[in-house]
């Protein structure tokens, strides 16, 4: 089963959704659990989980490198590229790396044969393990503007096509390509949002985004929760989102978290408000589904 | 020889000029002796990414050899550059008064761009 943590909003609480739910499913011990951590750009579960790692690969990209005594200058190329990667100007293919999406289509489409591809290194990958929790997570290299070719291999290498392991993805926020790569194939998505103004606004976001493009099973946690909560509330009704957890607002939570402290670890009667969130997402995914 | 100006709008001769190269949204094109000229609509208008190239690749395949726009960013500059077309900034104004400064030629030829990427994004 795979649960995708997402948010719209920045800081609502999403990694440390995904980092508690993981680790009390872990402790539970009844699935094989894994944290994948798919905020390729800023990935931060590893300062709470603390992870020991025992593996790692590189994510590479090809990029077209012209060969300009083959090249005639016909303009093919371009007009094939998508992404204005390309342009002839005197007589010469003229390439721009930082607009290039490295589909291939050029170097497929020469009648030349005047491209040849070469592979970019964008990111990273590491697995391994925060005891009993399963950890992975990418790293886009600095530089780069694309997280997706990483949280596309990333998902490539830890997600088998059938398991009865269970994954939570963090995603990252917003509603762009790096999160509709992460909630894309999953079981259910889980929005975390706070009761303000903007939390409500990037949830709207979000969930339209899921209609739109997944249309997957979902719920809403309500982080910070506390006197505004019927804003969320109200919203969650109309979409018939089920609110499946209330985690108070409280300062010592947010120093708990300031340390990297995780907070099933340090409340336990919140931790099995996580596991009792669990069996709510099982239950919805499942119930949806037939 | 032909120009090309970027433009805000579509009203022949008095149109305003664009300060903006990728993204304006219109071109003419004109023969400063015999004052005939175009406008279109900017092809490269709603790209999603490399607009300036885009304009820039369109420019040079009107046969233009001369681009007069405000702000040029760097990879629009390459392309024209790559492609002998030189580039002139205008102060803003009608294209009538652009005209006369670049016969009178007091506008300034761009030898780099004078802008960052990503400037005419809305």
């Amino acid at each position: 089963m795979v649960i995708t943590i997402a948010s719209g909003k920045g800081g609502t609480g999403k990694t440390t959704v995904a980092v508690n739910l993981a680790y009390m499913i872990a402790q539970d011990a009844q699935h094989p659990t894994w944290l994948v951590d798919c905020d390729v750009e800023a990935p931060n579960a590893a300062l709470f989980l603390k992870p020991e790692f025992i593996e790692e690969k590189s994510v590479e990209r090809l990029l077209p490198v012209i060969n300009h005594d083959l090249c005639t200058a016909c303009g093919v190329c371009v007009r094939a590229c998508a992404s204005n990667a390309l342009a002839i100007a005197g007589g010469k293919v003229l390439f721009f790396k930082e607009l290039c999406h490295a589909c291939g289509s050029c170097a497929l489409i020469c009648p030349e044969s005047a491209i040849r591809e070469e592979p970019e290194l964008v990111g990273e990958m590491h697995k391994g393990y925060s005891g009993p929790l399963h950890f992975a997570q990418g790293t886009l290299e600095v530089g780069f503007s694309s997280p997706t070719p990483v949280i596309r291999s990333l998902k490539k290498w830890i997600l088998p096509e059938q398991s009865d392991d269970i994954f939570i993805l963090d995603a990252s926020p917003g509603t762009s390509c790096p999160v509709v790569e992460t909630m894309r194939g999953s079981d259910f998505v889980l929005f975390v949002t706070e009761p303000t103004p903007f939390g409500l606004h990037d949830l709207k976001l979000v969930v339209a985004l899921n209609e739109k493009e997944f249309n997957l099973p979902a719920g809403i946690v309500i982080n910070k929760s506390g006197e505004n909560d019927a804003l969320i509330a109200q919203f969650a009704q109309e979409k018939r989102l089920p609110i499946l957890m209330r985690i108070p607002l409280s300062r010592h939570f947010a120093e708990a978290y300031s340390s990297g402290i995780l907070l099933a670890e340090d409340s336990p009667a919140l931790g099995g408000d996580f596991i009792d969130l669990f069996h709510k997402i099982k239950l919805h995914a499942t119930k949806e589904k037939t | 020889m032909k120009i090309v100006i970027s433009l805000e709008e579509n009203n022949g001769l008095d149109s305003t000029a664009s300060t903006i190269f990728g993204r304006c949204p219109f071109f003419m094109t004109i023969d400063p002796t015999s004052m005939a000229f175009e406008i279109i609509e900017n092809p490269a208008r709603q790209a999603s990414g490399g607009a300036g190239i885009q304009a820039a690749q369109w420019v040079l395949n009107q046969g233009a050899a001369t681009v007069i726009s405000g702000n040029l960013g760097p990879k629009a500059f390459d392309v024209l550059s790559a492609g002998s077309a030189a580039a002139y900034r205008h102060e803003g104004g009608s294209v009538t008064d652009i005209l006369k400064a670049f016969e009178e030629e007091t506008l300034e030829c761009l030898l780099a761009p004078n802008t960052s990427a990503h400037t005419g994004t809305l």
